[in-house]
């Protein structure tokens, strides 16, 4: 149930920045993120101290520092042009980050700089929402159940680990970013970024716990090209 | 040199030794320099902090290392007891200082070329030595429990206890309420033990120290005393006030006088000055009393019984200090006023075989007189400070009327610089250079003419 | 050639009390009140006192931060636990001047009264130079604190209800010890296991000891800690039944609100229950 959750989120990410892209018509890059080795196993979360959010499961849902997919594909990573774009306003839409089940929903919420975040608590307990960024400002808010929505802005581009240290398993990461050309992957591992004018591009793929690759690409005229990216899995 | 503890190594000595001290000291073979000081890298370890956090310049304390030590040796933030320490965390310092010093005394006394004693001659000498070795062993036994235990050597490694005392902190929850119980250094705003100055003629304050030519009794108001101190502050250290009940035996261990008491009192008030720094003011006043001959003797009229010492005689010091700091610079100024019993003044028992009428000698006074000193530094920094000093004492009454006017009073001047090339938590090292020189009025050992005595000294000072 | 030497010599000695003192950011000043710190002054004044812990560039790296089991503040990041302003804000100077003064319980950082004002509002100033974000924010808006209403039992029992609801006893247990059940899971922003408040051991918290203060400590967050604010979550007149409620638990703290709650027989009950008899252990450390 939890998988396909997180599928279901990551393609709705990908319709709503396929949707913030349309626009005029450009090239894109296109590829998928494998990865060689063995990753690490994911371990199951024990979440018998939290009883109203371990009932929602059936089977105990695993970490996700590091999704894997059919045909070695590595999700939620985040893919975007680190140099070569200019950097976009933020769109009107909010990103919504949702607490439901003591997991965050998507693992990864990526959106732009000054882009409104809003912050949903859907479960039955009192969460903190503590992101960890090293450039932005630090803050730390409560939020009971039924209470409002947080809503947040960050001024800088960063990617920022986000725990609730009330539960200490909850574990997910804000990718504040420049410009609207950015995509994170789901079960397959592909992404897109299209919209792309004519020029020179630094493609950069972030996961988590592998860190990020980058690769230049060239586009010109309405072309797609293909860039994959291979991250080595660390066993441990 | 009338000036008792002029140097470190007379006041460490203990009464057994003194004579042949004093023999060393006019053989120009002066030995320790370095008067045993508190400051310790134990306390540094402890907290994580620098050096320079408490002392201005080690050993001078910073008031924040005042507050500190008025509050047990504890910040006060919960992390005090030893318990938040490593278990091996031991809290030990050890202190010594290698060196290379010069002497000079212009009127030592010296056989003649003839062989015939009784001549005085200059009597310069130089060499390499160290000081004595100081370990200190500090912190608190449990929260609001403190303690501080010192053994201290001559450059020799014969020890004694310099301090052993613990202390109840903060009772009651009340900063007011401290009390301690050994030998511990009076409450002197300026300490002795931190003394910045190291020579053998500085090493020590001439006015906490001084007493009349032909006087016997020893004491020095710089001396650590054996007894129980009260001691109150505010929080932040701005008032503080002590009263300390003590042994009339000068901090000599196993009761050797008699079982008169003394008294000392302390109080001062600190103040702020804009961006000039924190003022202190304060005034002391040490109310003593000792024996002029013993009760019961064992092996002929001089041989007293330790202890039984009657027949007391008073004496008293006062005085006023001020601390004024204009940022870097402070200058500290101190007035003394001091008066000792006749009896005292003369040696002359008050009673007792030797002296059963307990008739003073024929123009035998109270002697009484007055001190000045002034002592200011310029903190360039953490690591770098000069210092000098300038202390003065002058006789208004002798002991005996027949004794020309100025005998005995002395002038000091001290200059000298401390510099520490790193300030860490760990440990602590400067080099030390210093300059000092006394001048006093008609003490030479022959002649009675004014002696000059000086002091040159270079070293590492450093403590671990 | 030997006088070149010397001059070398000078010269290395000039650079190694020069280089600790060298400057980074640029001046800044300090309002408390209607005292005016100066950067420049607190230079001199860090470097005496405070870089063993927070280090030389202010990054909370000292020489002694590897030993200390709650890491100094990295003035860089400019997050500090005490503010009176909202959560993830820059705190004013008056915060930073009086934390001085007070020191951080529980922590290694001591109270710093010994020094004068002038002295607090220097290093404040300079502590501001640390980190850009003084130059590019201006510090929150403080949290307007209304006035505490009449002290009741049944403002101590909507506190509860409040502690309960708020599920504060996560973190600090449901006696106030600091033993909840994610106690033990508690990192700080360092990565460092860090303890929720006990608020049986002490009647000082890490931002004083007022009831104004614990109003703050909850509205505002300890940044840096797993202390979130509430101030989006609590109304201001339930906030005070919340501190109330809290000086309760410090039942070793001869408070208003503790005398109150143990005249009534709910609360006797509650607090006589949970009170730790007869270790006479002298310990000084209170259970």
């Amino acid at each position: 149930m939890s998988k396909k959750h997180v599928v279901l989120a990551g393609a709705v990410m990908l319709a709503a920045s396929a949707v913030a892209l349309a626009g005029p018509a450009g090239g894109t890059v296109s590829g998928k993120v494998t990865y060689e080795g063995t990753p690490a196993k994911m371990k199951p979360i024990d979440m018998s101290k939290e009883p109203s959010c371990q009932k929602m499961y059936t089977t105990p849902p695993t970490v996700e520092t590091v999704v894997t997919g059919s045909g070695n594909s590595l999700q939620d990573v985040v893919v975007y042009i680190s140099a070569g774009a200019p950097d976009d306003a933020a769109p009107s839409t909010a990103a919504v980050f949702t607490q439901k089940g003591c997991r965050y929903i998507p693992h990864i919420l990526a959106f732009q700089v000054n882009q409104e975040i809003k912050i949903v608590n859907e479960d039955q307990t009192s969460h903190n929402i503590h992101p960890l960024p090293k450039v932005n400002r630090e803050w730390n808010k409560s939020q009971p159940p039924g209470t409002p929505p947080i809503s947040e802005k960050y001024d800088k581009a960063e990617f920022i680990p986000v725990k609730c240290n009330v539960h200490p398993w909850m574990h997910g990461n804000f990718a504040v970013l420049k410009n609207s050309h950015y995509a994170i992957t789901g079960d397959g591992g592909a992404f897109s970024l299209g919209n792309l004018p004519p020029g020179k591009y630094t493609v950069t793929a972030w996961q988590e716990s592998y860190g990020d690759q980058s690769q230049e690409v060239t586009i010109s005229g309405s072309e797609t090209k293909t860039v994959n990216f291979v991250f080595k899995a660390k066993p441990y | 040199m009338d000036v008792r503890g002029g140097s470190g190594v007379n006041r460490i000595a203990k009464r057994p030794v003194k004579t042949l001290f004093y023999v060393a000291a006019v053989l120009g073979i002066f030995l320790s320099t370095c008067s045993p000081a508190n400051a310790l890298p134990a306390f540094a370890r402890k907290y994580g902090m620098p050096c320079s956090s408490c002392h201005e310049a080690w050993p001078k304390l910073s008031p924040f290392g005042q507050q500190f030590k008025d509050n047990g040796y504890q910040m006060g933030n919960d992390r005090d007891a030893p318990i938040f320490q490593q278990p091996a965390y031991w809290p030990v310092t050890f202190r010594i200082t290698p060196i290379w010093h010069r002497e000079s005394n212009d009127k030592t006394q010296v056989d003649g070329s003839n062989g015939v004693g009784g001549n005085e001659a200059t009597v310069t000498t130089h060499g390499f030595d160290w000081s004595g070795l100081d370990f200190h062993t500090a912190g608190t036994l449990a929260n609001n429990y403190s303690f501080y235990v010192l053994p201290s050597s001559d450059n020799t490694a014969a020890f004694h206890f310099e301090s052993v005392w613990a202390r109840i902190d903060n009772i009651g929850g009340s900063s007011w309420i401290n009390v301690k119980l050994g030998k511990f250094e009076l409450d002197n705003l300026l300490s002795e033990k931190r003394i910045l100055t190291l020579t053998n003629v500085s090493g020590v304050y001439t006015n906490y120290h001084f007493q009349p030519v032909g006087e016997a009794y020893k004491f020095g108001i710089g001396d650590n005393q054996v007894g129980v101190e009260w001691m109150g502050h505010s929080k932040n250290d701005r008032t503080r006030i002590s009263a300390s009940l003590l042994s009339s035996s000068d901090g000599q261990p196993s009761v050797p006088n008699s079982r008169a008491y003394n008294g000392y009192f302390a109080a001062s008030q600190a103040f702020e000055v804009g961006s000039l720094g924190l003022q202190r003011v304060g005034g002391f006043a040490y109310i003593g009393q000792a024996p002029t001959y013993f009760q019961f003797t064992n092996g002929g009229p001089t041989a007293g019984l330790p202890g039984t010492g009657i027949g007391n005689k008073g004496f008293q010091r006062y005085g006023l200090i001020g601390m004024w700091y204009v940022k870097k610079f402070d200058i500290t100024t101190i007035f003394f006023h001091s008066h000792d019993s006749a009896y005292l003044g003369t040696n002359t028992p008050s009673g007792g075989p030797l002296n059963p009428t307990g008739a003073l000698p024929t123009g035998a006074q109270a002697p009484t007189w007055n001190g000045g000193l002034f002592e200011s530094h310029y903190n360039f920094n953490p690591q770098l400070i000069l210092i000098n000093r300038y202390e003065l004492v002058r006789m208004s009454q002798q002991a005996l009327s027949t004794n020309p006017g100025n005998l005995g009073n002395a002038d000091v001047l001290t200059f000298g610089a401390r510099y520490y090339p790193f300030i860490s938590s760990r440990a602590g090292f400067a080099y030390h250079g210093e300059y000092a020189i006394i001048w006093q009025k008609g003490v030479s050992p022959v002649t009675a003419t004014n002696q000059t005595t000086s002091s040159l000294l270079f070293g590492f000072d450093f403590a671990f | 050639m030997r006088r070149l030497q010397i001059t070398k010599i000078v010269l290395i000695l000039a650079i190694g009390i020069a280089v600790p003192f060298a400057g980074f950011g640029q001046q800044m000043e300090s309002h408390i009140g209607n005292l005016t710190g100066h950067s420049e002054a607190g230079r001199q004044l860090y470097y005496r006192y405070c870089w063993g812990c927070h280090g030389a560039r202010g990054n909370g790296d000292g020489e002694n931060a590897p030993y200390l089991n709650i890491l100094p503040r990295n003035f860089v990041i400019g997050a500090f636990k005490c503010r009176s302003t909202p959560t993830g804000t820059l705190p004013l100077d008056s915060d930073l001047f009086s934390t001085l003064k007070r020191g951080i319980n529980f922590t290694n950082m001591p109270n710093w009264s010994a020094l004068t004002d002038q002295q607090r509002a220097d290093l404040v100033a300079f502590i501001k130079t640390f980190s850009p974000r003084w130059k590019t924010e201006k510090p929150g808006d403080a949290i307007q604190v209304p006035a505490e209403p009449a002290l009741s039992v049944a403002s101590i029992k909507h506190g509860s209800e409040l502690f309960q609801k708020l599920e504060c006893w996560k973190c600090h247990g449901q006696e106030g010890r600091g033993d909840g059940p994610s106690a033990s899971t508690l990192t700080d922003s360092n990565d460092q296991p860090i303890r929720p408040y006990n608020f049986t051991s002490d009647n000082r918290s890490k931002c004083g000891k007022t009831n104004q203060d614990l109003y703050k400590i909850f509205m505002t967050g300890l940044d840096g800690t797993p202390m979130p604010s509430f101030a989006d979550v609590i109304k201001p007149e339930d906030a005070w039944d919340l501190v109330h409620f809290l000086r309760t638990l410090q039942y070793n703290n001869k408070s208003p609100e503790l005398a109150l709650w143990l005249s009534t027989k709910e609360g006797a009950e509650i607090v006589n229950a949970k009170k730790v008899q007869n270790t006479y252990t002298g310990s000084g450390v209170k259970p």
